[in-house]
């Protein structure tokens, strides 16, 4: 189907009820933000009308869909905003951005790359990246802020296929992993943990050389290499798609990309995508629901705190995880469910975004200090890395991806 | 199969989240599926219940599925989510935004009107850039409804708003409510009303009933760290306006509800629009028992099973029941339920009862949906609830907050 006659459909369904301004993150602390409404149903008629605004007015969203999932008439707001976007990159006027800023996109952009490179001598790196001096290096070349959490580099995730993999009539079922850039290059042992986990649960994991999933690459103005990245994983996935395996995610923006942008794309690949992604929790919970999954539970004997970043809510599948981790005995888990955590992918990086993305974050800061004051949790638990970065740096709680708690349940970690 | 939920609630405005609360109290498990936000972003902060024995005499109207006591009972669980709102024997008044008086039947402590026997001085605090408010039309109605009051007006500014008043951009009401919440805001609101008294003091007025008045302001309900109610330590006491769309008092109230719900441990799928029902035949051979909810969610169908569904999406205004382009194509969008659907929609009269609003399922005393022609139950295990149900009109009857309590607390009695 033709994606513009789709959104402009969806368009005469928006009723200006504003709800989504009143719960857009960015619109309350940014005055010049004119909304969700307002840049994308509003400007809509407009850019039908070949109208197309510049770049930086378009560039204030986060992209966190928070209005998307909002808006009780099923408006697709933030794709119009990103579809808009596209059309002002490809615009006359399309270097309304600074080359500081067009750098800049090409830098955040590239999670991928440069988690290669950080991961070649990731102490070096991370030491680097600690230096005052480079980061106020990257805030006056870059506009990447002095104070944002930059997330530090380890030993990457190491690639799992056999040589010649075999799909048909494996004695073992088995599963696709789609790990992402945050999970590969800043926290391989997260991913080690999930694929023990799989495994525990009676599959076999398979995880290609995918690339960076794009949504990074979209956020920040690079739609080609977005668009090839999808390609590329999408020609990766196929044999294991054709063969009915469900791709796993761990990242809630991977797995929202996987969902909602793949399946736009025009190959068989494509088709068969979106079937068959799962966030991973939401695959345990499937299993669980056939009465497969392992329950050999140890108690663990903790409380935590539950960030449901905006990406899995984007997802609409509800919060898998709260379900999972109840099945654990001991496992006290409350979902907080206090909004954006204001980062939004590399948004909160950005040096004129900074302030604004801490202030997005206060509600979610303010819940976690007052409820672990009140002794009520004393760690934190969201699926999304970026998310955890920020709630770290804002709170200084310690935050970890669900899958640690099962795996402790499991007897797989200590 | 390992999982059923005890109950699914389609619809997450008041009658959806009323039930699925109260289900989950009573040790349910319970998942409320809800496409975006509900109309409660056009709460005023008040529950009408209309004028309910009277209502109770009209032919099919949904009063008349409950018993006086299972009204009550709705009425006093409100009121024990939320201790703000007491329940009164005679209706209670309030400012309107405009500053006219309205009455309602349940609302928070800090919106009751003082006696107009009394006399007294109302500061009307306007904060700066506050949209679609009008302080000289607010303060002229205000002296014409209090007659034995003095009415000012005082204008505050806000630090954190400066950049808005400088692009000259106006702040909605849930912003200031946000503000009014931040130490800052409270800090600058005290500050304001401390200095309102001192004036008043100075002028030597120490005797006499200030009351300040605030729009935009809600109090009631804790914010996303569960602790924090408003703070209530003012050096006069101040008075909270009933709120205008997109409304404060629907957003925080929604926002409470919801952290009750899943703090209760229901489950909340929000974004996810439900498409269709499975089920089959029960045995006696008529109506149906609906197996599971299928739900559109990012990528494919999902499906959700139940023991019991209840269908909480709001009618007409909350985009449950769907009219077509063509003429009198209308249907009810999740369950494909059979609708009343009057004769004749509208009559000429604006403001008039309009035909449409009578819109919705018919039930049986247990709000199961029956065929209008057959008068049969159509599914054992669905219950209907809220804007839904047919036969009643919310503007003319002014008893939407009553029925929609109602019907979802007796539902969830149903689970």
């Amino acid at each position: 189907m033709d994606s513009r006659d789709e959104l402009a459909a969806r368009l005469d369904a928006c009723q200006k009820c504003n709800v989504c301004t009143a719960q857009c993150p960015v619109a309350k602390v940014n005055p010049h933000f004119i909304g969700p409404k307002g840049l994308g149903p509003d400007m809509e008629r407009f850019r039908l009308g070949q109208t197309i605004p510049r770049e930086t007015t378009l560039d204030d969203c986060s992209n966190c869909k928070t209005c998307e999932v909002t808006c009780p008439s099923g408006v697709k707001i933030t794709e119009m905003i990103i579809e808009a976007r596209r059309a002002a990159s490809k615009a006359p006027h399309k270097n309304t951005l600074g080359l500081k800023l067009r750098l800049r996109g090409y830098v955040l952009g590239r999670a991928e790359y440069l988690g290669k490179l950080g991961v070649i001598w990731p102490t070096m790196t991370n030491q680097i990246l600690k230096i005052k001096p480079v980061r106020l290096a990257l805030d006056k070349v870059l506009s990447i802020s002095k104070s944002g959490p930059l997330p530090a580099y380890g030993k990457p995730l190491e690639v799992l296929v056999g040589k010649r993999p075999k799909i048909k009539a494996s004695d073992s079922k088995q599963v696709v992993y789609f790990p992402g850039c945050y999970t590969r290059y800043n926290e391989a042992d997260t991913g080690q943990i999930l694929i023990k986990v799989l495994e525990h649960v009676g599959y076999k994991v398979i995880m290609p050389d995918f690339h960076c999933c794009g949504l990074p690459l979209d956020a920040n103005g690079q739609f080609e290499k977005a668009h090839k990245n999808g390609l590329y994983n999408l020609e990766l996935m196929r044999p294991y798609l054709e063969a009915d395996m469900p791709i796993i995610t761990s990242c809630t923006s991977c797995g929202l990309t996987l969902k909602e942008e793949y399946p736009k794309f025009q190959t068989t690949s494509a088709q068969l995508i979106g079937a068959h992604s799962y966030d991973l929790f939401e695959f345990l919970w499937q299993l669980y629901e056939k009465g497969e999954l392992p329950l050999d539970f140890q108690e663990v004997k903790a409380s935590y705190g539950y960030h449901p970043p905006c990406h899995l809510k984007a997802q609409r599948i509800g919060t898998p995880v709260v379900r999972i981790l109840g099945l654990i005995s001991g496992v006290k888990i409350r979902n907080l469910d206090a909004g954006c955590c204001g980062l939004s992918g590399s948004y909160g990086f950005k040096a004129e975004k900074y302030d604004n993305a801490m202030k997005i974050g206060s509600t979610l800061f303010e819940a976690i200090n007052v409820g672990a004051g009140r002794g009520d949790f004393q760690e934190i638990t969201t699926e999304c890395g970026v998310c955890k970065v920020q709630i770290q740096h804002g709170t200084g709680i310690p935050t970890d991806h669900p899958v640690r708690i099962l795996a402790k349940a499991y007897g797989l970690i200590n | 199969m390992n999982e059923m939920w005890d109950a699914v609630v389609v619809g997450g405005g008041l009658a959806g989240l009323i039930a699925g609360i109260r289900a989950t109290q009573r040790g349910k498990r319970v998942l409320l599926v809800t496409e975006g936000v509900g109309t409660l972003f056009h709460f005023s902060g008040i529950f009408d219940y209309g004028d309910v024995e009277g209502l109770r005499h009209l032919p099919k109207h949904p009063y008349t599925l409950f018993d006086s006591q299972a009204i009550t009972q709705g009425k006093h669980f409100v009121q024990e989510i939320c201790p703000e709102y007491v329940v009164n024997d005679r209706p209670q008044s309030a400012f309107n935004v405009l500053g006219t008086v309205r009455q309602g039947d349940l609302m928070p402590r800090s919106m009751v009107l003082p006696d107009p026997q009394e006399q007294g001085v109302f500061v009307l605090l306007v904060p700066e850039g506050l949209k679609d408010f009008f302080p000289e039309i607010v303060a002229d109605n205000m002296a014409r409804e209090f007659p034995g009051w003095q009415v000012s007006v005082k204008r505050m500014q806000v630090d954190a708003l400066q950049e808005w008043t400088r692009l000259g951009k106006s702040v909605t009401s849930i912003d200031y409510a946000d503000i009014w919440r931040s130490e800052e805001g409270y800090r600058a609101l005290a500050h304001e009303i401390d200095e309102i008294k001192r004036q008043f003091q100075d002028a030597g007025r120490s005797q006499g009933k200030i009351v300040v008045v605030l729009p935009s302001l809600v109090r009631e309900y804790f914010d996303a760290s569960r602790t924090k109610f408003y703070r209530n330590e003012f050096s006069l006491p101040v008075l909270e306006m009933s709120s205008f769309v997109p409304s404060p008092h629907g957003r925080y109230f929604a926002e409470y509800l919801k952290h009750i719900f899943t703090d209760l441990g229901g489950e909340l799928m929000i974004g996810a629009r439900a498409v269709s029902l499975k089920g089959e035949l029960n045995s006696e051979g008529h109506a149906k028992i609906c197996q599971e909810l299928v739900v559109r969610s990012m990528g494919k169908l999902m499906r959700l099973k139940g023991k019991k569904f209840i269908l909480a999406t709001g009618g007409l205004l909350g985009g449950g029941i769907k009219v077509g382009m063509a003429r009198r194509s209308i249907r009810e969008s999740v369950f494909d339920l059979p609708l009343f659907i009057p004769q004749e929609w509208s009559v000429p009269q604006f403001l008039a009862p309009q035909p449409y609003a009578q819109i919705g399922v018919e039930t049986d005393q247990f709000m199961r949906p029956l065929d209008p022609v057959s008068g049969q139950v159509v599914w054992d295990n669905v219950h209907v609830v809220g804007r839904m149900l047919a036969h009643w009109d919310p503007w003319t009857q002014r008893c939407g907050g009553g029925v929609s309590v109602t019907s979802g607390y007796a539902a969830a009695e149903l689970i």
